[in-house]
Parts: C-alpha cells; structure tokens; sequence
C-alpha cells in the first residue's frame, strides 16, 4: 500500500517537472552575476528542461548550499572564478558533504586564471589532479581551429566523444552529426587516478599536450600530461550515485562556440557539437540521462506442485528458484525499459559471504512493458544451508549504482524429505538383506519351537 | 566365578603330575627310536607327513561326528542360522565394497541387522548350552529365548525404521 502511494506521488512528480529525477533547483555561481550573459545559450537550454536557475557569486553572503541542514539547491554549476579561493560558503568541505548528500555538481575550469585552491582541494579529494601551479592549458599542433587558433593551436578539435569501452553505453557522442566536431577552447587539462568510480568523457588526441602559459611560453622541460594521459571531460559517479561532472573548458559552454563555424587543419569547414555535447554532460550531471531504478524484486519457488508464494523468506538447500527484478531507465523526461549494454551482462549473485552462483539475468519479456524491462534467472540454490542474499551489484561508469540485496534462509532437508531407500535401486540389496534377516529368524523361532520336544526328552534322559 | 577359577587353577598342578607319569613313559619309546640317530632323518619326514595328514583327517572327522552326537537339536539349529547370517553379512559387505555405499544408511541398517542377529544367537547359543547352566542359573531356555525373541524384534524395529 505504501510503495503504491509512493509510487503514485513518483508519477505526480514526474507529470509535474519533466526534468531531473533528484530536482529542479539549480544554483549557478558566477564570478560575476552579469556574466551569465556570455553562457545565455546554455542556461537558457537548462531553463526550458525545467530547471529552476538562481545566481550567486562565490563571495555573496546570502550563498549557502545547506539551509536548517538540508540541501537548498539539488545541483550546482561552478563556473571558473579568478579569486584564489571561493570563500567560506564553498570550502572544499561544503561541496564533498554536498555531493554526500546526493547533490550533483557541474564544474568548469578555464585557463585564462588560474583554478582557486578550494577547486583543486575538491578535485584532490576525488583523485582528479590539475598541473602545477593551478595554472595549464591544452595545445594541440595538429587537431586546432584553423579559423580561430592558427597562431596559438589552443582550440581544439575534437571528434565527437564515443563511448571509452565496448561495453559502456554511449551518453555523450550519439546526437553528433555527420559533420560535427566538439571545440575546446583554451581549457585545462586534468589527469584521472585509477579509481572506479571515475571515468573520462573526452580524452585528449594523442598529439595534445598540456603547459604553462606563463612559465613554460619558451622552453617547455617538464610536461604535466600528454596524449589521452588528459581528460578534457571527466564524470565521477560517488557510491550514493551523487554526480559530478568537470569539465576542462569554460569556454566551450559559451555562446560564441554553440553552433559556431571552425575550420580544421586540412582546411574543412565545420560546425562544433557543443550545444549538444554540453546538454548531455549538464543532463547527465544533473540526473537526467542515465539514471536506473528499481520498480520491484521478486523470488519464488520453481517446483511442480508447490505453493507459489512471493518472497518467501526462507528456502530449502536444491529448491529450484526463480529471481526476477524490474528495471527503468530515465532518459530526459520519461521512464523507459532498461536495455543492459550490447557488450555487458546484468548478473545476480547468491552468495553468503561469497558468491556460491553468479548468473547471467535474462530479459523477460512476460513481465516486460515499455516502461520497465523485467531480467530473470532461474537456478537450484546450493546444498549448502544458511544465511544467503540475492544480490544485483550492476555498477557501471555513466549509471547509477544498483545494489540489491534481498536476504533468505536456505535450510538443510528436513527428516521426512530425503528420498526412501526403496526409491534408491542401489539400495534394495541392502533392504533384502534386512528381509533376510528377518525371514530368517521367523524360520528359525519356528523351528526352534518345533525342535522343543526333543531337547527336553533328551535332557530329562541325561538327567536321569 | 573367580573362586570357581581359582579352584580350578589349583586343581591343574596336581592333574599334570598324575598325567605326567604316562607323558614320560610315552616319550620314552621316541627317545629309544632317536638313539639311532643317522639312518632316521630321510625316513621320517615322509612317515611324519603321512600321520599328521591322517591325524588331521581324523581329527576333523572326529570332530564333525563328536559335533553331530553331541549337540543338540536346537544348538543346531542355531549354528545353522549363524553361519546363514554370516553369508548374508558377507554379501552385502561385499556389494557395499563392489558398488559404492551410497545411501549409506541403507547399507548400515542392512549390514548391522545381520551382525546384531549373529551376536543375539550368540548370546542364546551360550545361555541355552547345557554345558554354561551353572553360569545362568536364573535363566531358563525358554527365558532365554523370550529375550532373544523381544531383543531381535528391537533391533529389526531399529533397522527397518534406519534404512527409512
């Protein structure tokens, strides 16, 4: 009854705001509020999804992403400041707990001033590094604008992204046109750690490298990164599936590169990919594409002749059973079937400490509508008893974190549920020498009864 | 019992002293034949054979009619269903041996049934003996076989019930 109204009031509040499953409001901050004229394109494309958009500027009083401890804004777009810090409202420390607290954030850098340190601090601490001295910017000799770089090569182009590994579904390339490239205009560089819950978005060619500007104009000796070593665009996905998304070029988000006109190296004209690139990131950023939920989990017995029932809690050691979760995906405004990547495989696992089975989930279609797609494994639970979840561990970069655990008993054979020994053919030997046995003792009592008479003539003889 | 034991323990040394008399007279002969000491040894091992197979002939034979005279009917029939149990034992630890022993537990009631019914005869051969009546004087044959009968009617309970 409850998850039925909670469903309904889901349904309401996707009728009413179409937009981000986590929220509508939107915090904007600007090292200057009138600056939001260069990026009106973009924000006027977050405005007509839905979002509701309120401006700040990092030194501004009134700005704080907590009110009576609770989240005031549900996302927040940073966009490159020329203060060396942010200010006491956005410490590297406010915006890890705001991230915490399932709120997502869209960072932009620039090279034109160098990055604040409480920027480089959050980055840090999600294992993404910036180069030295806050301050680089990405070349490349032989991947720039033509029309706009032919000097300097600080604006690049690049080839719409596509998806880094066969099996992770494209988010960011597949609304590229033929024709389209992505401009990236003097922007930083950054370099990933290995962690897993961060994946790039737009690598760098291989000819690119990144330097400083200020120190390094002449003579470049040391290199930060080079090659696809940087990541131009960068996603980081937290555990509670709180999104982060950096992106290196401010720049790139403005209307002067939304749709504007490039010229590569040999000469081609072009058009940039930008308005449409930057709606992704924005829209996977901000919970709009990419987002899996979990419409219900059911398990039951698969035997002849048994009751049917839902969810039991407890199971016996060789039941056959039957594992069945539903799944949406969220892409922009509507729920849709979740179809698991070409090149991947949803699994569920048994385990009790450790995976006893690790199954492939299969589509089912009986249980499948357009809004949810419904994966199903049946499976004879081990000859082990015990304590054992059904669990779904589906994490992959891009989407959310799904992490299902549904406990049950498994428990040994009851007394009366081994097979009889007769049933068993190797052990009618065994139940013929037991009737042998027996038989032969009813014969014997008989004759020894019979036999009595003698005895007793014979012994009253003998003592006589 | 163990002054009965003892009685007999002293009894022993004096019977060896009056059955030793006729032992050294009997060694005495022997003792004569070895004194020619060279012509015997090729002779003798033929000759020893020869009796010591004709002595176990007889003595099997003695033994076999000894058995037939003397025992009773019912001693008999007791021995016979011994060694029937004996075999059926054999058999099936032989195909649990041959084919594997998997319900396990049809192989133990099955086995233990013919291995509990050979000790209950065992214990009814020995208290229905003529010879052990002084050991038993509370215990009649027909007692014994009352006990016999409830005992094997346990155990074929227990097995029956174990081989499920």
């Amino acid at each position: 009854m409850r998850s039925l109204l909670l469903f309904f009031a889901l349904l309401w509040v996707t009728a009413v705001s179409a937009i981000s499953t986590t929220g509508d409001r939107l915090l904007v901050v600007l090292d200057d509020v009138a600056d939001k004229a260069t990026y009106s394109k973009f924000l006027g494309d977050l405005e007509s999804r839905g979002f509701k958009l309120s401006y700040e500027t990092p030194k501004s009083e009134s700005l704080s992403l907590f009110r009576l401890g609770e989240r005031a804004y549900d996302h927040v777009i940073l966009f490159p400041s020329r203060a060396k810090g942010l200010g006491p409202n956005l410490t590297p420390n406010v915006l890890l707990q705001f991230i915490n607290a399932n709120g997502n954030i869209l960072l932009t850098l620039s090279s034109a001033s160098s990055t604040p340190s409480s920027v480089i601090s959050l980055l840090a601490e999600i294992d993404i590094q910036l180069p030295a001295d806050r301050t680089g910017l990405v070349v490349d000799h032989f991947n720039y604008d033509a029309a706009s770089a032919a000097d300097k090569h600080d604006v690049l182009l690049l080839p719409p992204p596509s998806s880094i590994r066969a099996d992770i579904k494209d988010f960011f390339g597949v609304g590229a046109g033929a024709n389209e490239v992505l401009a990236f205009p003097r922007g930083v560089g950054a370099t990933l750690g290995s962690g897993e819950l961060l994946t790039p978005i737009v690598r760098a060619p291989a000819t690119a490298y990144s330097y400083n500007p200020k120190e390094q104009a002449e003579v470049l000796d040391d290199v930060f990164a080079a090659g696809s070593q940087l990541a131009l665009a960068a996603a980081f996905q937290a555990r509670n599936s709180a999104r982060f998304a950096l992106v290196g070029s401010a720049e790139m988000l403005s209307d002067t590169w939304f749709d504007a006109e490039v010229k590569t190296v040999g000469g081609k004209a072009a058009k940039t990919y930008n308005r449409e690139f930057a709606k992704r990131v924005s829209g996977w950023a901000f919970q709009e594409i990419g987002v899996l939920r979990v419409n219900w989990i059911e398990h039951h017995l698969n035997e002849v002749g048994a009751t049917n029932e839902s969810n039991p809690g407890i199971y016996r050691i060789k039941n056959d059973v039957t594992y069945t979760i539903s799944l949406s995906e969220y892409s922009w405004s509507t729920w849709s079937a979740f179809s698991v990547p070409a090149n991947d495989a949803l699994q569920l696992e048994f385990s009790m400490l450790s995976p006893f089975h690790r199954l492939p989930l299969v589509l089912d279609p009986a249980h499948s509508n357009p809004e949810a797609a419904a994966y199903t494994a049946s499976f004879k639970l081990p000859d082990q008893h015990g304590i054992f979840n059904f669990k779904v561990n589906y994490k992959r970069p891009f989407f959310t974190n799904l992490e299902e655990k549904n406990t049950v008993s498994v428990r040994h054979m009851a007394h009366d549920e081994w097979p009889r020994s007769y049933v068993i053919s190797g052990a009618w030997p065994w139940i013929a020498g037991i009737f042998a046995t027996v038989t032969g003792w009813l014969a014997f009592c008989a004759l020894w009864m019979y036999s009595a008479p003698t005895d007793k003539k014979k012994v009253i003889k003998k003592t006589q | 019992m163990a002054p009965k034991h003892r009685n007999n323990r002293d009894v022993t040394p004096s019977a060896a002293t009056s059955t030793a008399s006729p032992s050294v007279s009997g060694t005495a002969p022997g003792a004569t034949t070895s004194a020619v000491p060279v012509a015997k040894p090729i002779k003798a091992p033929a000759a020893a054979t020869a009796s010591s197979k004709q002595d176990w002939n007889s003595v099997v034979t003695n033994l076999i009619n000894h058995y037939q005279d003397a025992t009773p009917q019912r001693t008999k029939l007791i021995d016979a269903f011994m060694a029937f149990l004996v075999v059926a034992g054999a058999l099936q630890f032989l195909y649990c041996v041959l084919a594997g022993n998997y319900p396990f537990n049809a192989f133990l009631s099955g086995f233990s049934a013919t291995v509990g019914q050979f000790v209950l005869c065992a214990s009814l051969r020995i208290q229905t003996t003529e010879a052990n009546k002084s050991d038993f004087p509370a215990v009649s044959p027909e007692r014994a076989f009352a006990d016999f009968v409830v005992c094997s009617l346990i155990l074929h309970f227990f097995c029956v019930n174990f081989i499920n």
